[in-house]
């Protein structure tokens, strides 16, 4: 196994909040893991550091051997990292299509001559970039959608939709931050369907967020969970599961919804 | 063919709506709310008719230099400071076009400072203005339907999902500050052909703010809006002129009324097109609208 | 070095008079998010009232100043009534106030266009202007000491209005989160009309002086450009920003003017904001407002 993403002795301080604590773990190519932990432990803020929207304070993060620490956030993305967002970010007044489109184009490219005279290999491109938008939309069940505005799909739709623009960016790396909030079980359960199609699928390593534990549990072979910044235990569910720090985060900070 | 008069407002639509479609890019598409646009304009007048006047330049090549000359300075100023978000750019907007006006009335050996320039050699006929609004129109539609028009209106959304997207999202409101200067110098530089004669005041923070409710009234991310605007307020413009006095008070009220009632302009962000007319015939017939468009669990 | 000490206290003087409307602008904006730009208005508003009543009823200075700062007031609750309201109330979206206060802005100095007329006015001679001599070590006039002392005077009451008084503790606490303010039982709309009378008033005050300083006409409104710089400069939504960012400008204008050329200050005024917010984007006092992730 090779290590695809690595993260290691990462800090980061809001203020006087220690927001990240000594973070390290390593994610192996092909990997499908899960970071979890109780409301406010730090998991978003590792997706933030890892994706370059705040700067660290210490350590290092290295994706595919190359150090990615003080990347911004474009060029993190287009080394092949994509993320979705806990409070989606999709661009609620375009068409779900136009959503995937504008992911999908940067791997479709044409000169700038070329957007302004309509000429070239503009139309060619654009087919390609639409006909590819419409399978990832597809993919997600999203097809009879694609011409509606993404802010008037039903909730579980737009998460779907985030999840097939950041497929759309053809990355070796997806993070998911929280892509079953607000879903109703039934949502869930096909979410975690399409969770393990598209990494068996799309050859795909995978670190997604869950605040509820025994979703992780059921799709992740890989385990890791955090509590006030630092991580307290990584492993495969059972280990996670029955580690008494992870027990007195959860048990002594809220109980876990049935 | 036509009147002197009408010509002349041919010319005059041909040049708003030039630099219209420069704001439009920029506050529209890219979501950069801009209130010194027309300082570009009279970048691009001064640049093209000192050129053409003292250095015996052919006008079409002033006018390319113009444009060329706004764009360039809109590029060098846009790095540094559309790093500003939101009110603060638009606010050092202000600044910056107001500095453009008032160095060219402070440069006394070359602009003739608020004396003006006059006896501006008059290119701007019907055909050239016609030429040029269509060339750049076409050109401005062709940039919104490709892959530039999807990254601008990625920017303007959400700034952060943006660049979560791939995008240099600091470059891409620098190139859309260039492009729109562009527009704005070229139109100032026909302008100046226009009205053979230039002079700083006419470029002050009135005719920005002109230049930008134009834009909202035709509705914001809409380019067919944009044109449909500029054609509205040039001609009521005009057709005001008698009661000139009142003028400016209706035209105040009017962008207050748009505001309360229809603030996403008279297009919203549609434009004008295949969709938009099969959404109209779709909305004038309601029963269809039930059928088309109807939830498929 | 007397030159300098004058430049100096004319520079705080100037700066005394932005503060007044810088503050307004920066209160309305700490409560609505937006820029508005027909501030301007109510200064020209205020001047105007001052002068009709100095020239046509034959009145006091403190009855036409007093009828200045009540009416700038009440135009300016009128104008959030008439254009704000129901645009705020029907959307959240800050970009339609800005924009409707470029139209408002508009129609109140054409209005003034049409009913006195565009030519400049000069107030009766209500405020002395005579020079004074300071301890023998420099002169100004008494102009300059008494708009810096009547600035003074407003901001400490603006100071004490917010920091002891019941709107006042609503108006800091709006100015947090204005929704939050709603739900916890204060009264939005009447709060947002205390807000926009104490803004208006305070134009007004600065517009009498500006009106005495440059002469009266419907464009004067115009200067609160400077203003709304000097706010940036010191932080939107920040008071004691505007107040700084104010002081900042009037001392920049004037050594400008006094030591290098009159017509380089508004130029200085403009490179002073944009190396201000190259270097500190949300101003002096400005919040950094990280956008949650």
């Amino acid at each position: 196994m090779t290590p695809i993403l690595e993260v290691s002795g990462v800090n980061k301080f809001f203020g006087g909040v220690h927001a990240v604590v000594d973070m390290d773990f390593v994610l192996e190519k092909g990997m499908l893991a899960g970071l979890i932990g109780p409301n406010g432990a730090g998991k978003t803020t590792v997706f933030n550091l890892i994706t370059g929207i705040y700067p660290l304070e210490t350590g290092h993060i290295t994706f595919k051997g190359e150090d990615i620490s003080s990347l911004k956030s474009y060029e993190v993305i287009g080394r092949g990292i994509a993320r979705t967002f806990q409070n989606l970010r999709l661009f609620q007044r375009s068409s779900a299509l136009e959503n995937v489109m504008t992911a999908c184009q940067q791997h479709h490219h044409y000169s700038f001559l070329e957007a302004v005279t309509h000429l070239g290999r503009w139309k060619k491109t654009e087919t390609d970039i639409r006909l590819r938008s419409m399978e990832l939309l597809d993919r997600v069940g999203l097809a009879d959608r694609a011409d509606q505005a993404a802010g008037t799909l039903p909730y579980g739709y737009q998460r779907r939709l985030e999840i097939a623009r950041a497929l759309a960016l053809e990355p070796e790396l997806l993070l998911l931050d929280e892509p079953a909030a607000g879903m109703n079980p039934e949502e869930v359960l096909e979410l975690n369907e399409l969770i393990k199609e598209i990494h068996s699928d799309f050859k795909l390593t995978i670190l997604v967020i869950e605040h509820h534990m025994e979703l992780v549990m059921e799709i992740c072979p890989h385990v890791i969970c955090m509590n006030f910044g630092a991580k307290i235990a990584e492993g495969n569910p059972e280990t996670i599961q029955n580690h008494p720090e992870v027990l007195r985060a959860y048990l002594g900070e809220e109980v876990p919804e049935a | 063919m036509f009147g002197g008069y009408t010509e002349g407002i041919i010319i005059l639509l041909c040049i708003n709506s030039i630099a219209a479609m420069g704001v439009s890019l920029l506050t529209g598409f890219t979501g950069i709310f801009t209130l010194g646009h027309a300082g570009y304009m009279a970048l691009g007048a001064y640049v093209s008719s000192l050129l053409i006047m003292k250095a015996g330049m052919p006008w079409l090549a002033g006018i390319f230099l113009g444009g060329t000359g706004a764009m360039l300075v809109a590029w060098l100023v846009g790095i540094p400071t559309l790093k500003l978000m939101g009110d603060y750019y638009a606010i050092a907007s202000i600044g910056l076009g107001e500095a453009i006006r008032l160095i060219l009335e402070n440069w006394q050996s070359v602009t003739r400072g608020a004396r003006g320039v006059p006896g501006i050699p008059p290119y701007t006929t019907l055909p050239v203005a016609l030429a040029f609004f269509l060339v750049m129109a076409f050109a401005m539609f062709c940039l919104i339907n490709s892959r530039y028009g999807r990254a601008f209106k990625a920017c303007r959304d959400d700034y952060l999902a943006a660049s979560l997207l791939g995008f240099n999202t600091a470059k891409l409101r620098v190139l859309s500050l260039a492009i729109s200067g562009f527009y704005c110098g070229v139109a100032g530089a026909l302008l100046a052909g226009f009205l053979s004669f230039i002079q700083p005041i006419m470029f002050d923070m009135i005719k920005s703010t002109e230049l930008t409710s134009v834009v909202v009234f035709g509705g914001l991310g809409s380019m067919s809006g944009t044109l449909i605007g500029t054609g509205i307020i040039t001609l009521v413009t005009e057709l005001f002129r008698p009661i000139s006095q009142y003028r400016m008070l209706i035209y105040g009220a009017v962008i207050v009324i748009i505001m309360i009632f229809r603030p996403e302009g008279i297009m919203g962000q549609k434009e004008l097109g295949k969709t938009f007319f099969r959404d109209l015939t779709r909305r004038l017939k309601p029963a269809d609208k039930r059928h088309g468009g109807g939830v498929k669990r | 070095m007397e030159t300098v000490l004058q430049q100096v206290i004319n520079g705080l003087s100037l700066g005394s008079v932005y503060a007044l409307i810088a503050v307004g602008y920066s209160l309305v904006y700490s409560i609505l998010l937006f820029s508005n730009f027909a501030h301007g208005g109510f200064l020209v508003i205020g001047g105007y009232i001052c002068y009709f009543i100095l020239r046509s009823i034959g009145g006091g200075i403190w009855i036409a100043s007093l009828a200045a700062l009540m009416g700038a007031g009440f135009c300016a609750v009128l104008t959030e009534k008439l254009a704000y309201k129901p645009i705020r109330e029907r959307t959240n979206v800050t970009l339609y106030l800005l924009i409707a206060s470029m139209g408002m802005s508009i129609v109140i100095e054409n209005i003034f266009v049409i009913i006195a007329g565009g030519r400049f006015r000069a107030l009766p001679p209500v405020i002395p202007t005579q020079p004074v001599s300071l301890f023998g070590i420099a002169t100004t006039s008494m102009f300059d000491i008494l708009s810096l002392v009547t600035a003074v005077v407003f901001l400490s009451g603006l100071q004490i209005f917010l920091t002891r008084t019941k709107w006042g503790l609503a108006i800091r606490a709006a100015a947090y989160d204005l929704r939050v303010a709603g739900l916890m039982g204060v009264n939005v709309n009447r709060l947002i009309s205390i807000v926009f009378f104490t803004a208006g008033l305070l134009a007004a005050v600065g517009g009498i002086f500006l009106s005495v300083r440059y002469t009266l006409y419907p464009q004067l409104g115009l200067i609160t450009i400077k203003a709304f710089i000097a706010a940036v400069i010191g932080g939107l939504g920040s008071l004691p920003g505007a107040v700084v960012g104010s002081l900042i400008l009037g001392l920049a204008e004037m050594l400008t003017a006094g030591f290098i050329s009159s017509q380089m200050r508004d130029l200085v005024v403009f490179l002073l904001l944009v190396i201000t917010l190259l270097i500190r984007p949300t101003g002096l006092f400005g919040k950094d407002v990280k956008e949650k992730v």
